[in-house]
């Protein structure tokens, strides 16, 4: 068996025997739960159609608009206009939660329309009322608009109906993938630069010396272990993402991309553990590092982030293709780099 | 405990981390956050869109949409001559009559957002007309009340709002009305029009983009592109004002005014972005704290300290001190930036000390550095999201407030926080804090520090180091109950999604687990390190001790009333029924009664083998489920 085949067995048996490989996956979970649960929060809190019906809310009517603002409430998606004769019995009606929210209408001699909006405060349905007042008022602002074009001198474009979409469809792939992707390739990075520092306080990095292998050997074989298990997480998460019902459509493209982004973090570990010897000082200097690396791919002209939204939603673009075999060949050329400069530094 | 002795250790922790750091590291140091503070810039000016190109949109160069879909960052214009919806090459087709989408979640996502974008375009393209009145016909002032019975309206606002004294109105209502909504109410009748004037603009373009920075993606980069004179006034001249005492201000729900496009409904997400920058520093924190206390047990380096003429307490303190403070020191510079007061930094401290807390509690449980690295991890994870239930439920008042993170943000806004919600947002966290660090001292002895034992292992003898008598079993069950409400309002948040006739079952079952545990696993951490007889009565007593400090420690737990937690229906079944309860004397001793025969239940398993904990911890859950099930259908 290759030698350093066999240093990296004996890392993935002690990630094994401490089971925190286990704690990784937990911590994993708990974001992927958290933050699903926020998109189907936020969705059914804001999102009239998805909701199936079982939110329709009750708007009270009062003022000179009323006659346009109750048909464009009737027509409009789960709401239902009540007329009252003046704001005094809409408010009361509101304090009776009779109605849901209330709009007082009142008319101007240029022909503009005031409307006094009163929504319900901290109730788990506010945002809906409020996205629903405003599609009312949105619309009745069109047609207003339509009226009076003869006193503009530009014409503003036709609004295309309102699609069933929800509002944060794309949140699940600029926010949520990305996060579930890069985080495996930090935490290697990371462990990477724990696993060095502590065989060199331990002092047991001496042994590792003395056995038949070179400063590249240690490092490839610390290394393969690190780098092997990133894209198996992600892969994981773009699996479940996929039996979940969300559509992964260039997940080997996104894989590699971890792959190679994830070798260099290593990397850059264990050469910061390998110069500073210490894990604390060690530790600080990765996580800013790779902190302030991450925060310059976003002076791309397509950031990493970017780049996996692009890829997992399907709409990669020839820079996406630049930038994906870019930042591979960087992080390949980087590894081979740091890997062989150590081996100088530190003798064979 | 010595003051003196503790502040010695702290100083001396701080010079030895000063002190320790040679030449060379201190140079990488200084590079990277050189490197980072050149980035900062940097990322402004770039100011990155993560939903950049996300959609492609099949619209030719001279369709009047060309315009709306370059402008906007998160659309690609595709050439619907070259691509077609049927390939998947594009996601919306725009023909010259009609926008053409498919079936799929993408196409209609992408639709929405095009809808969205061509609002927008409509407003910039009003904003720059001479005649505003006809360009936004529609003004709004939408202003948030309670709904309840005990608001005496009388009078017609309709009339004072002519005037131009909504603000009255709005205070009649319990609402705050800002001074955008007066301006704009008072101007409007009188037939000022508001049109944008250069000066007007200016300001204008300064305010809405302090907004913007914020609310994110769409109209970011346009402001660049539409240099037309008068476009400055990027989402709308007259849309979207909001008081600007902050900036974060007016994304939590008060009041606005506007153009209707320029209301944002109230939108928790941004307050993500406030518990990232609160909490974002205490990572390196506790990396930093971490690593100080497991060095201590590499190599046996903490021995000396170990015999030093010190205790416990002056060493876990003293060597916690530095980074407490540190951290406060953080949390001050930023609540400086944000506009914040010494309320937020007292709202922020439980939580500094609860990271710190729990990561001396992994350091002394961690077997090697990359199992504390796991641990940090966790912490950080498991901590920002028990901080970020605000965002989520920013308008869940009731709930958000167990989040030290809402009093930053009424503080933020300006308004004021009452005691109740104060004492709920910290406390919980504060005796957290204080519990993790007396299970971590218990660890604080040479058997732990210098052995490599796994964590499960160690975690016993945690739990069980405390337990010196029958009493403090009790004890420690009352001290666990910080844990237990923090568990349960995460169930409660993670569950109120569900329609009300799943999430309370369910939610009744996490509760009756979570409790019963809380009440039994230090009782069977005892027993497997022989700190008990093993007889059956004495088991028994052990049981009943748990359930009395469980019933009177939940008893504490009123303080979730001052906040109005139990109005909430899902609140209710959480903490409702034993609260309400009160009324009669069999209503006042069933739950102590349930607490000790459940308690005694789990310890009579625990006295005897792993398993039989087991059997006998789900046996009392079951047993509290259905007694949570008739109390909550009988008191309806």
């Amino acid at each position: 068996m290759d030698r350093r085949l066999r240093l990296a067995v004996r890392e993935l048996a002690s990630l094994r025997s401490e089971k925190t490989i286990i704690l990784a996956i937990v911590i994993q979970l708990f974001i992927a739960a958290f933050s699903s649960f926020l998109v189907v929060g936020l969705v059914s809190l804001s999102d009239p159609g998805s909701t199936a019906g079982s939110y329709d809310i009750t708007i009270g009517i009062s003022g000179e608009a009323s006659e346009e603002l109750q048909r464009i409430v009737e027509t409009g998606d789960a709401m239902e206009p009540v007329v009252f004769d003046d704001r005094g019995a809409a408010m009361t009606a509101f304090a009776d939660r009779r109605v849901d929210a209330v709009i007082h209408t009142k008319a101007s001699d240029d022909g503009r329309i005031h409307a006094d909006a009163v929504a319900p405060d901290g109730d788990f349905r506010t945002t809906l009322i409020v996205t629903q007042l405003k599609s009312a008022l949105s619309e009745i602002e069109r047609e207003k608009r339509a009226a009076l074009t003869h006193r503009l001198e530009r014409t503003p474009l036709t609004v295309p109906e309102q699609s069933d979409s929800s509002p944060y469809f794309g949140f699940t792939y600029t926010v949520l993938i990305p996060v579930l992707v890069f985080l495996p390739a930090f935490i290697s990075g990371s462990i990477a630069s724990d696993s060095i520092a502590e065989e060199l306080e331990r002092g047991t990095f001496e042994l590792l010396r003395v056995a038949p292998l070179s400063v590249p050997d240690i490092i490839d074989g610390k290394s393969l272990t690190m780098v092997a298990i990133a894209p198996a997480q992600a892969g994981t998460w773009l699996f479940l993402l996929a039996l979940d019902g969300t559509k992964i459509v260039h997940p080997g493209a996104i894989l590699a991309l971890v792959t190679g982004l994830t070798g260099l973090l290593v990397v850059l570990g264990a050469a910061l553990a390998l110069t500073i010897e210490k894990r604390r000082e060690a530790q600080l200097s990765f996580s800013l590092l790779s902190l302030g690396l991450f925060g310059a791919t976003f002076l791309l002209p397509e950031n990493l982030s970017n780049l996996v939204a692009k890829l997992a939603i399907g709409s990669p673009t020839v820079v996406s293709a630049v930038t994906l075999v870019g930042t591979i060949v960087v992080a390949g050329t980087g590894y081979w780099f740091v890997r062989n400069r150590l081996s100088a530094r530190i003798g064979p | 405990m010595k003051a003196k002795r503790t502040l010695r250790i702290a100083r001396w922790e701080t010079a030895r981390s000063f002190g320790s750091v040679d030449r060379k590291t201190a140079v990488i140091l200084l590079a990277i956050v050189l490197l980072l503070a050149a980035l900062a810039p940097a990322l402004v000016a770039v100011n990155p869109t993560p939903g950049a190109d996300l959609y492609r949109v099949g619209v030719s160069d001279s369709h009047p949409y060309h315009d709306v879909v370059s402008q906007d960052r998160r659309l690609q214009a595709v050439d619907p001559r070259t691509s077609s919806l049927e390939e998947g090459t594009i996601d919306v087709l725009v023909t010259q009559s009609r926008v053409v989408v498919t079936e799929t979640e993408k196409s209609q996502a992408a639709a929405g957002v095009l809808r969205e974008s061509i609002v927008a375009y409509n407003d910039r393209l009003m904003a720059r007309e001479t005649d505003q009145a006809a360009a936004f016909p529609v003004t709004v002032t939408l202003s948030y009340a309670e709904q309840t019975n005990l608001v005496d309206y009388t009078g017609d606002t309709g009339q004072q709002s002519a005037d131009g004294e909504t603000d009255d109105s709005g205070s009649e209502l319990g609402t705050t009305t800002d001074t955008a909504a007066l301006q704009t109410t008072k101007t409007s009748p009188s037939g000022d029009q508001q049109t944008p004037t250069p000066t007007d603009g200016a300001t204008d373009s300064s305010r809405t983009s302090s907004q913007e920075s914020i609310s994110g993606t769409e109209t970011a980069g346009d402001s660049k592109e539409t240099d037309t004179p008068g476009a400055t006034t990027v989402s709308g001249g007259y849309s979207g004002r909001n008081t600007d005492d902050g900036p974060l201000s007016g994304l939590f729900g008060s009041g606005q005014a506007g153009t209707p496009s320029g209301i944002t409904p109230p939108f928790p997400l941004e307050s993500l972005l406030l518990a990232f920058a609160f909490l974002l520093p205490f990572n390196f924190v506790i990396q930093a704290y971490g690593s100080s206390v497991i060095a201590e047990r590499i190599n046996r380096r903490g021995e000396p300290l170990l015999v030093a003429p010190v205790s416990r307490g002056d060493i876990i303190i003293g060597k916690a001190l530095p980074y407490f403070v540190g951290s406060l020191g953080i949390t001050a510079g930023i609540a400086f930036v944000l506009g914040g007061s010494v309320r937020s930094i007292v709202a922020i401290a439980p939580i500094a000390a609860l990271f710190i807390a729990a990561t001396f509690v992994a350091g002394m449980l961690s077997r090697s550095y990359k199992e504390l690295t796991f641990s940090t991890v966790t912490i950080s994870v498991v901590l920002t999201g028990y901080a970020f239930l605000p965002a989520v439920f920013a308008e869940v008042h009731p709930i958000a407030a167990i989040s030290p993170l809402t009093i930053v943000v009424n503080d933020l806004q300006g308004a004021s926080v009452g005691v109740g919600t104060f004492v709920l947002g910290t406390l919980p966290a504060t005796l957290s804090a204080g519990v993790l660090l007396a299970l971590g001292a218990g660890l604080y002895r040479e058997e732990d520090l210098f052995t490599r034992r796994p964590l499960p292992a160690k975690a016993l003898d945690a739990l069980a180091a405390p337990l010196r008598s029958r009493f403090r079993v009790g004890l420690w069950t009352a001290l666990f109950i910080p844990f237990v409400l923090v568990a349960e309002l995460m169930a409660v948040a993670a569950l109120f999604v569900l329609p009300v006739s799943l999430s309370i079952p369910l939610l009744l079952a996490v509760l009756a687990i979570v409790e019963e545990v809380a009440k039994s696993l230090h009782i069977y951490a005892g027993y497997r390190r022989g700190r008990f007889k093993t007889d059956r009565s004495n088991a028994i007593v052990l049981g009943i001790s748990s359930g009395v400090g469980f019933f009177l420690a939940e008893k504490i737990l009123g303080i979730t009333q001052l906040v109005g937690l139990p109005n909430l229906d899902i609140g209710r079944a959480a903490f409702g029924p034993d609260i309400l309860g009160l009324s009669t004397i069999g209503l006042l001793f069933a739950p102590l009664l349930l607490h000790s025969v459940t308690a005694a239940i789990s310890a009579l398993g625990a006295r005897e083998s792993r398993n039989r904990y087991f059997i006998g911890l789900i046996f009392a859950a079951l047993i509290h489920l259905a007694y949570n099930l008739v109390v909550v259908s009988s008191l309806g």
